[in-house]
């Protein structure tokens, strides 16, 4: 072991020099010693965090709360979450004898590497943000990802789930000690789910017809089956309040966070922090102050001038409705007249695919609503695009379709109005190598 | 003149945006100049009608869905299979023509009876499941279908297929799918399939407002067509 642990430390050396992939040193870790992560001395306090989305952020956010708490912690930061990165930073803050070093270790877990990750060792306590349509090329469906991770829980480990998404809160049925989060009734709710589909509607225990009493968004809120019983459970850690023209939102009646960016998602990410927060033992007082105006840095936003407009970035997800259907809820909250980019160039940056099945998930016809102005779709499945928003009963003459970035990014230039983006990962560089970047203010 | 098209399952098997197809088929029909009713039945629905129906659509969905749905249709199996005998045009997408065969093995390893119009036993395989894009051919079409696949599908001894696989990117072991009756057509390409291979939607446009003895008009859908070869270039 002292060697195995030794080698990945001077990889991880030698890997960054040359800017190697974060989790190259884990992996040779592995196959010199495949279960060296059984054999190392955990913390108290191991938390893992796994679901469709809000993975990194939370993790972001509950390291940035240990550590006000006093807490020295271990996480894999560049998001390397597969078996491999969790084992390069394992190691890495390991002792040669094994120890880890940090007070407590955050894993950001992959939903379907997860139980890889834990047939060698088991977190204290698992928190399972949400299931979504995501990455169904590679993910299947959520339900099926709802199996894999079932296959990787253990006794040993207490689940803390949103108990808004019934998939989600289904893994804590007969399970005891569970622990949920989840939002009260909010000022922004609805009681109809309006999206393009509802994976709400049937319950995901006996398939009988689910009620809602109201949503926060997509199928997302308090829900019971009429038919065997199952209902939204009861939380222990609850968003009782939200305040979005002044950015507030309130956990338990009585804990005010103020929020820079105050997104729904963002909301639920906190709260999710403010429950590992709660589970270290940090009292309630410094993880409110921790979590209060807390920045998150990572890219998610980014501002920037392009010739006569000013923009925003709006990084979402491809293959992955929810997170487009939120960023549509932004644009069409602000009470200026603006411009929208879509930019579908690349589906993933990790493997090719050409499959655009997931854009008839995304509810395009709320950008009807009369502050946008100009939609411009952009990229190699700027095609697929156009015969959606034209399904979408949106007028040609709102539309622009480019096959290239650039021409579309030199157009919407000519334009003054505020102009915001709406594309992934996979392609936001080659509209952001365009643009002039501004700090976020 | 009015054409309805009946989408089955629509809040149940609508797993992979398989609404889509539904939607270009309205817009496309009324292209044609005619009304559409889009009638829309579930699992929880005791009738369906299947007569005067001019279009018959089921979409993917969870294995489990499935097995409800095919138990739920096997309820109607009888109305169903006169509609095909009839020449009603049906498209079931994903894998919902897993539907149509003799059983499903589910992956609780439960078999369920399917509706029996073809001759295929299904087991769904828990191990690893069939994800990529594909090309693939079929007889009467000059053009090539272009999709992707995501299931888990096994069906072993079976020779009736409709399609010869001539290119896949991903993990697909099959070489021939889908399947086709009259004017029934089983495709295991995901959603909008009707958007990603624009000459299969004229085909059944065509098909329908003949049925209705009215004439065809030949329109042009030029990002539908322009989508089409600029997938069908990064696919080859």
């Amino acid at each position: 072991m002292f060697f195995a642990i030794l080698v990945c430390k001077i990889l991880r050396v030698v890997a960054g020099i040359f800017g190697r992939g974060s989790s190259m040193p884990g992996k040779i870790a592995l196959k010199l010693f495949p279960d060296i992560l059984a054999h190392l001395k955990y913390p108290d306090t191991v938390i893992a965090v796994t679901g469709s989305n809000g993975k990194t952020s939370t993790v972001e956010m509950i390291a940035h709360v240990f550590r006000a708490g006093g807490l020295k912690v271990a996480y894999n930061k560049e998001g390397s979450n597969q078996t491999e990165g969790v084992a390069t930073f394992l190691l890495m803050d390991s002792t040669l004898g094994g120890r880890i070093r940090s007070d407590a270790v955050l894993l950001e877990s992959d939903e379907r590497y997860m139980r890889r990750t834990f047939h060698f060792f088991h977190p204290r306590y698992l928190i399972i943000t949400n299931l979504y349509r995501d990455q169904m090329t590679r993910n299947g469906h959520p339900e099926w990802i709802y199996n894999i991770i079932k296959r990787g829980l253990h006794d040993d480990m207490t689940l803390v789930l949103n108990a808004d998404d019934p998939l989600v809160s289904k893994f804590g049925a007969g399970r005891e000690g569970t622990l949920y989060f989840g939002a009260d009734h909010l000022e922004d709710d609805t009681v109809v789910n309006d999206s393009i589909y509802d994976d709400g509607k049937y319950c995901p225990i006996c398939m009988g017809p689910m009620e809602y009493e109201y949503y926060h968004y997509n199928h997302i809120g308090k829900y019971h089956c009429t038919s065997c019983g199952f209902a939204r459970p009861d939380t222990r850690w609850s968003l009782t309040g939200t305040d979005l023209e002044e950015g507030n939102i309130v956990i338990n009646g009585e804990y005010k966070i103020p929020l820079t960016f105050n997104g729904i998602y963002h909301c639920y990410n906190t709260l999710a922090a403010f429950a590992a927060g709660d589970l270290a033992g940090i009292p309630k007082d410094t993880i409110t102050k921790a979590l209060g105006g807390y920045f998150l840095k990572n890219g998610r936003i980014v501002d920037f001038k392009l010739g006569k407009c000013d923009g925003r970035l709006l990084l979402s997800k491809h293959e992955n409705s929810v997170s487009y259907d939120r960023s549509i809820d932004v644009v069409i909250k602000d009470p200026k007249k603006v411009n929208v980019m879509i930019i579908v160039d690349a589906i993933s940056r990790k493997y090719f695919t050409s499959d655009s099945s997931w854009l008839w998930d995304i509810d395009f016809e709320k950008l009807k609503q009369g502050n946008v102005e100009k939609i411009f779709l952009a990229g190699k499945y700027c095609n697929d695009l156009a015969v959606r928003f034209e399904a979408a009963g949106i007028g040609t003459d709102k539309i622009g379709v480019f096959e290239s970035i650039s021409d579309a990014a030199a157009y919407a230039g000519t334009q003054a109005d505020f102009l915001y983006v709406i594309t992934c990962f996979s392609d936001k560089e080659k509209i952001l190598s365009l643009v002039k970047r501004k700090e976020l203010s | 003149m009015k054409a309805t098209i009946l989408y089955l399952y629509h809040d149940f098997m609508n797993l992979y945006g398989d609404n889509g197809n539904v939607r270009i088929l309205e817009k496309r029909l009324k292209d044609q100049g005619f009304d559409v009713e889009i009638v829309r039945k579930t699992v929880t629905d005791e009738d369906i009608a299947f007569d005067g129906v001019d279009l018959i659509y089921c979409g993917s969905g969870t294995e489990s869905r499935r097995a409800v749905a095919t138990a739920h249709l096997k309820r109607f199996e009888k109305a169903f299979k006169s509609a095909v005998e009839a020449g009603t045009p049906v498209l079931f997408t994903g894998n919902s023509w897993g539907m149509l065969g003799k059983s499903i093995t589910t992956l609780q390893n439960e078999k369920i009876e399917g509706l029996g119009m073809f001759d295929f036993d299904l087991k769904e395989e828990i191990k690893k499941r069939f994800t990529g894009d594909c090309v693939a051919t079929a007889e009467g079409f000059e053009k090539s279908f272009i999709g992707f696949i995501n299931k888990c599908d096994v069906i072993e001894g079976f020779s009736g297929y409709m399609f010869k696989i001539v290119k896949t990117i991903g993990q697909i072991p099959y070489e021939a799918d889908g399947v086709r009756k009259e004017n029934l057509f089983g495709v295991s390409m995901i959603g909008p399939v009707l958007v990603k291979n624009p000459f299969f939607a004229d085909h059944l446009v065509k098909v329908i407002t003949e049925r209705r003895g009215a004439t065809y008009k030949e329109i042009f859908y030029k990002h539908e067509e322009r989508g089409y070869e600029m997938t069908l270039r990064a696919l080859s």
